[in-house]
């Protein structure tokens, strides 16, 4: 049996637990009840919990994009476990007091939670379009990752449109049967594979190609000065880069519709204790960092399409290594993308059906809600599969730019938490030019202003018009506003 | 202790890790050598940060007054 055969069935048997497990979990729960397939019924354990916030942090960016950063950019590449580990900080303190006034008025998603507050419909409806295609355009990136692991791993025999529509049909299949409790536990699953798979195969790609970690790192500082530092010569990035990088992403992180959503799954003390032990996930990121780093002076870049197939490239073609290395490396970045996805996929129905489809037409029962929250599981997948598939420039460009534009929620969610002068034509405002800025600075513009990252210059503009426009257009009091702040602290 | 001085204490001491970790005061991580347990030096200050506050947020969470608080709805 070829490598690629063996190969090919772990994947395979991979794909078929992870669904089983996905089916299993949605079993003998209410399948007409909203509330449990948008939270779960709001009673997720600790554990599941973890890994639900943990999958959604190792996507297929991170076992793919992770060791292409650290091989194409070296230092940089150290962002990615900076912002892992503080970006969930906030969670502690804003996380349960989202959930309880979620659980007071019944919101399940971001657009319900600032609609609510600023009572404006075209707001949540504005959040609702740019969720749905910053998610399509997240999914596109994990689906491409998914069906390139397929076809490397069996050695082109399985074609990139095939493996995108197996692994992904998966994914869809037990999001829309089984809603966030499937995704959860499927997240369970395949966060352990991950973890074991990124040490022992990350290790191993060291130490075959240098012997150990400090001899690895002796030679790569000999050989290429600067290269794991910031802003000196011979490294690849500016400090005001680096800085901005880290902060945008940071502040961006739980910002994020499938993660700001999780504070209304489960209860306080489960927030806080996830938020403890959380910054372990950065760690587990640390070997696939090395493996960048042991391809460096190793392997030529004009030999691989894109830094990000480092990791598959160094395991097929320049190690020799058995053919369940192969099926283990490609379950874990199945694994890694799947559980990205299925978080995604849910949480963009549910983002655009309350924030979008309420709004244009109201008086939807909860079961029609429900209905359309499933078909649009459905209908999300086909889009994010056709653009994986069939591309598409203009398409991507505007996807791109809804992607950067989540981080500009922010104001208008701290501002919901912490202030009750804010109103929502200046969250509007703000939200709207804070896209364009972001926009313009990211696919439009050769250069930015002191190398400031694209996101944070919009954020910039944002704050200072929700600042600007709130102080002169306040008239009365609005009841909610207190209340939004009065809660839970 | 009140639940807003905790927030305070929550904010302000994660917030000295977190700004060690960019610029200006990443500047004193900021280099290859020398190494520490096998890692280049700015490895190593990425990763002894995190572990420190991941250190922190666990004495944290034992000094939170609200830690117990039962869900009143």
């Amino acid at each position: 049996m070829g490598q690629w055969q063996i190969a090919m069935i772990m994947m395979i048997g991979y794909l078929f637990v992870a669904l089983l497990i996905g089916v299993l979990a949605g079993r003998k729960q209410d399948k007409s009840s909203l509330e449990e397939f948008t939270v779960a019924g709001g009673n997720l354990g600790l554990f599941v919990m973890w890994f639900l916030m943990g999958g959604a942090v190792f996507s297929a960016f991170s076992f793919l994009g992770a060791p292409g950063w650290a091989f194409s950019r070296g230092a940089p590449a150290l962002y990615i476990i900076t912002y892992t580990a503080f970006a969930i900080l906030p969670w502690y303190i804003i996380g349960p007091k989202i959930g309880k006034i979620g659980r007071k008025h019944n919101i399940y998603t971001v657009s319900g939670f600032l609609q609510k507050r600023y009572t404006s419909r075209i707001l949540a409806m504005l959040i609702g379009i740019i969720t749905l295609l910053a998610s399509i355009q997240y999914l596109a990136t994990q689906m491409k990752g998914m069906a390139y692991i397929f076809n490397i791993m069996t050695e082109g025999r399985i074609p990139f449109w095939l493996g995108a529509l197996l692994s992904y049909g998966i994914v869809v299949v037990y999001v829309a049967t089984g809603g966030l409790r499937a995704a959860a536990w499927s997240d369970v699953f395949q966060g352990i594979l991950m973890i074991v798979i990124s040490w022992t195969v990350g290790l191993t790609i060291v130490n075959q190609l240098h012997g150990s970690i400090p001899e690895m790192f002796s030679n790569l500082t000999k050989s290429n000065p600067g290269f794991l530092e910031i802003g000196v010569e011979g490294s690849t990035m500016s400090p005001m880069a680096y800085t901005t990088t880290i902060l945008v992403s940071t502040i961006g992180f739980l910002m994020w519709p499938h993660l700001f959503s999780k504070s209304y799954a489960t209860n306080a003390r489960t927030i806080k204790k996830t938020v403890l032990v959380y910054p372990v996930f950065a760690l587990f990121l640390i070997p696939l960092l090395f493996v960048g780093f042991s391809a460096v002076n190793v392997i030529d870049s004009s030999q691989i399409g894109s830094p990000d197939e480092i990791l598959p490239f160094l395991i097929t073609t320049v190690l020799s290594l058995p053919g369940w290395v192969y099926g283990l490396v490609g379950a874990g970045a199945l694994a890694a993308a799947m559980s990205t996805a299925d978080a995604i996929t849910h949480s963009a129905s549910l983002e655009f059906t309350d924030g979008f489809v309420r709004n244009v037409k109201k008086d939807l029962s909860s079961k029609a809600t429900l209905l359309i929250m499933r078909i649009g599981v459905f209908i999300i997948g086909g889009l994010a599969y056709f653009i994986t598939v069939f591309g598409g420039q203009g398409l991507i460009a505007l996807l791109l730019g809804a992607y950067g534009s989540i981080v500009q929620f922010a104001p208008g969610v701290y501002a919901a938490l912490y202030s009750k002068r804010v109103t929502a034509p200046a969250v509007i405002t703000g939200l709207i030019v804070g896209t364009l800025v972001n926009y313009y600075f990211q696919l439009v513009a050769e250069t930015r202003p002191l190398d400031i990252d694209a996101g944070i210059l919009g954020l910039i503009c944002n704050v200072a018009l929700v600042i600007l426009i709130s102080s002169f257009t306040q008239v009365k009091e609005l009841p909610i506003a207190e209340e939004y702040r009065k809660i839970g602290s | 202790m009140t639940k807003q001085k905790f927030v305070k204490i929550y904010s302000l001491s994660l917030l000295v890790p977190f700004l060690l970790m960019v610029y200006p005061l990443f500047s004193l991580g900021n280099r290859a050598t020398p190494f520490v347990l096998g890692l280049p030096f700015s490895i190593f200050w990425v990763i002894f940060w995190i572990i420190i506050t991941f250190i922190i947020v666990l004495f944290l969470y034992r000094i939170d007054p609200d830690k117990d608080e039962e869900e009143v709805n």
